[in-house]
């Protein structure tokens, strides 16, 4: 198997993009990407394009098509690869694929989601549509009720608070500002959203005991990576970025079938399955990406990935371990909660984050010296998540 | 009267709801249907707020159940009285409705 690195990576602002089309902010991301590594795009030979629901959302399907059309790079062999939030890592890990069997050399791989067009309770039930049909669906579960399900366990069980998940959001927006390309631009305080009289007001209960500040908004996005041997990299650029580690695992499609709910099983697995190809260990991590949809999932993704003890993680966010100054910080970009979930971008947005701090291009949202970075792309309520590890080769 | 029927692993005992071809724990074709039973427990439990489109309550309350066999459920719980480990019982009855049609199923209503 061929070592296989990141060349190139780009994204477009996230946010409300009424301005573009979905295929438009895909090239947007693509070309961003092409230009970034400083290829010919000829050269490219082959397009993973990840998309959730572009057919539901937008009324196109076979998008992938239409992205190397526009781009220009035909006849590059092209797919379009669908698996719910963990769409983007699918596609990046199958990209990987690749390249590592020596298939193709330069494989471009873009995610992207428009959905901020269409009506939330619309957006709500297709979302829902990625849970067990006759067990979830037909009641009425929607992701946000398995995620308040799910939090009301955790905080009895581990004693993790409504303060702990607030400072979740606080910290993300907190970074967020420093990424010019986040949904959010918005600073929160621990008082507005929570600890003063108005933080009712400000933060009402959306799915009890989760508040509106616990989850991530509807965004419209898309994100961008370009892989090659990691042999061919040096031509283009400096400092080589290598994906050393992939993990990917499936849990219980019911959440209620899981014997210990609170444990995310295919986290566990994936991060362990990434970190056992790579060589390393959570301890040697420098910077993380979590896929942190709801505020309760970061703190238990860094806990089921290895970081933290089981029902610790809160603690560790409330030291300020977490922080872009703490010693792991988790979410930089501002992650899902304030860079925003354009669903099928958020896999490719994870890795475009950590490549640009491993090659010491993340800006005022910089983590100094960073070397191996990890991510975790969780889909449906985490009954099918991806991990990576990368590493910056010098 | 309608009862909710899962399926019972002959191979490794483990029993899972709604039925299904092969065991989620061990993968076995070995299943046998068994009833839950009348009685379950509320493991946890939201009010939803951000319904989605087909579903007319508001708050939507959604909740786990473990049946006395082990055996547990995802539903809608019929009060907003809901309190972790209340004794709940199934009943059959309308849902949401699912591109226009409405659609039945169990849910789960206090045992006085």
């Amino acid at each position: 198997m061929r070592e296989v690195a990141i060349i190139g990576c780009g994204m477009t602002k996230f946010g409300r993009r009424g301005d573009r089309s979905l295929i438009d902010l895909m090239v947007e991301a693509s070309v961003k990407a092409i230009e970034h590594a400083g290829i010919d795009k000829k050269r490219i030979d082959a397009l993973y394009a990840a998309s959730m629901l572009c057919g539901e959302l937008t009324h196109q399907t076979a998008i992938a098509s239409a992205l190397a059309d526009e781009l220009g790079i035909l006849p590059a062999a092209a797919e379009r690869l669908e698996n719910g939030p963990a769409s983007g890592g699918s596609a990046v890990k199958n990209a990987f694929l690749a390249v590592a069997s020596g298939l193709y050399d330069f494989v471009l791989v873009t995610g992207g989601e428009k959905m901020r067009h269409v009506a939330g309770d619309v957006i709500t039930d297709l979302l829902a549509t990625m849970s067990h049909p006759t067990a979830e669906y037909i009641h009425g579960v929607t992701l946000p009720s398995l995620a308040a399900m799910f939090a009301r366990l955790y905080m009895k069980k581990y004693g993790v608070t409504r303060k702990h998940l607030a400072l979740v959001a606080v910290k993300n927006h907190a970074n967020a500002l420093k990424n010019p390309y986040a949904h959010i631009h918005r600073p929160l305080t621990i008082e507005g959203i929570y600890s003063a009289p108005e933080a009712e007001v400000n933060n009402p209960v959306v799915a009890d005991p989760l508040r509106l500040f616990d989850f991530c908004p509807v965004t419209d996005g898309a994100a961008s990576v370009l892989l090659c041997p990691a042999e061919k990299a040096r031509e283009f650029c400096d400092t080589i970025v290598v994906i050393s580690g992939i993990g990917h695992a499936t849990d219980t499609l019911a959440v209620h079938e899981r014997e210990d709910p609170t444990i995310l099983k295919a986290v566990r697995l994936s991060a362990e399955m990434a970190f056992k190809m790579a060589k390393t260990s959570p301890k040697d991590i420098d910077v993380v990406e979590l896929h942190d949809a709801f505020t309760i999932l970061e703190i238990a993704e860094s806990e089921d990935a290895g970081f933290f003890e089981k029902g610790t993680g809160h603690k560790a966010l409330e030291e300020g371990v977490t922080a872009l100054d703490g010693d792991l910080p988790i979410n930089p970009s501002g992650g899902l909660k304030a860079r925003g979930h354009p669903v099928g971008a958020t896999g490719v947005a994870q890795l475009v984050e950590l490549t640009w701090q491993l090659r010491g291009e993340a800006g005022k949202r910089q983590v100094e010296g960073a070397e191996q970075a990890f991510s975790c792309n969780l889909g449906g309520f985490g009954n099918n998540v991806v991990s990576f590890v990368l590493k910056r080769v010098r | 009267m309608k009862k909710m029927v899962g399926v019972k692993c002959e191979e490794c005992g483990r029993i899972s709801y709604p039925e299904r071809t092969f065991c989620i724990s061990c993968g076995s074709n070995r299943l046998k249907r068994v009833e839950l039973g009348d009685e379950c427990e509320l493991v946890t439990y939201t009010e939803l707020y951000a319904i989605p489109v087909g579903i007319d309550q508001l708050p939507l309350v959604l909740g786990i159940v473990r049946f006395k066999n082990g055996a547990r459920a995802t539903g809608q719980i019929t009060t907003r009285e809901v309190k972790v480990g209340m004794k709940l019982r199934p009943v059959w009855g309308a849902l949401r409705t699912i591109r226009g049609e409405k659609v039945y199923g169990f849910k789960f209503e206090p045992i006085k």
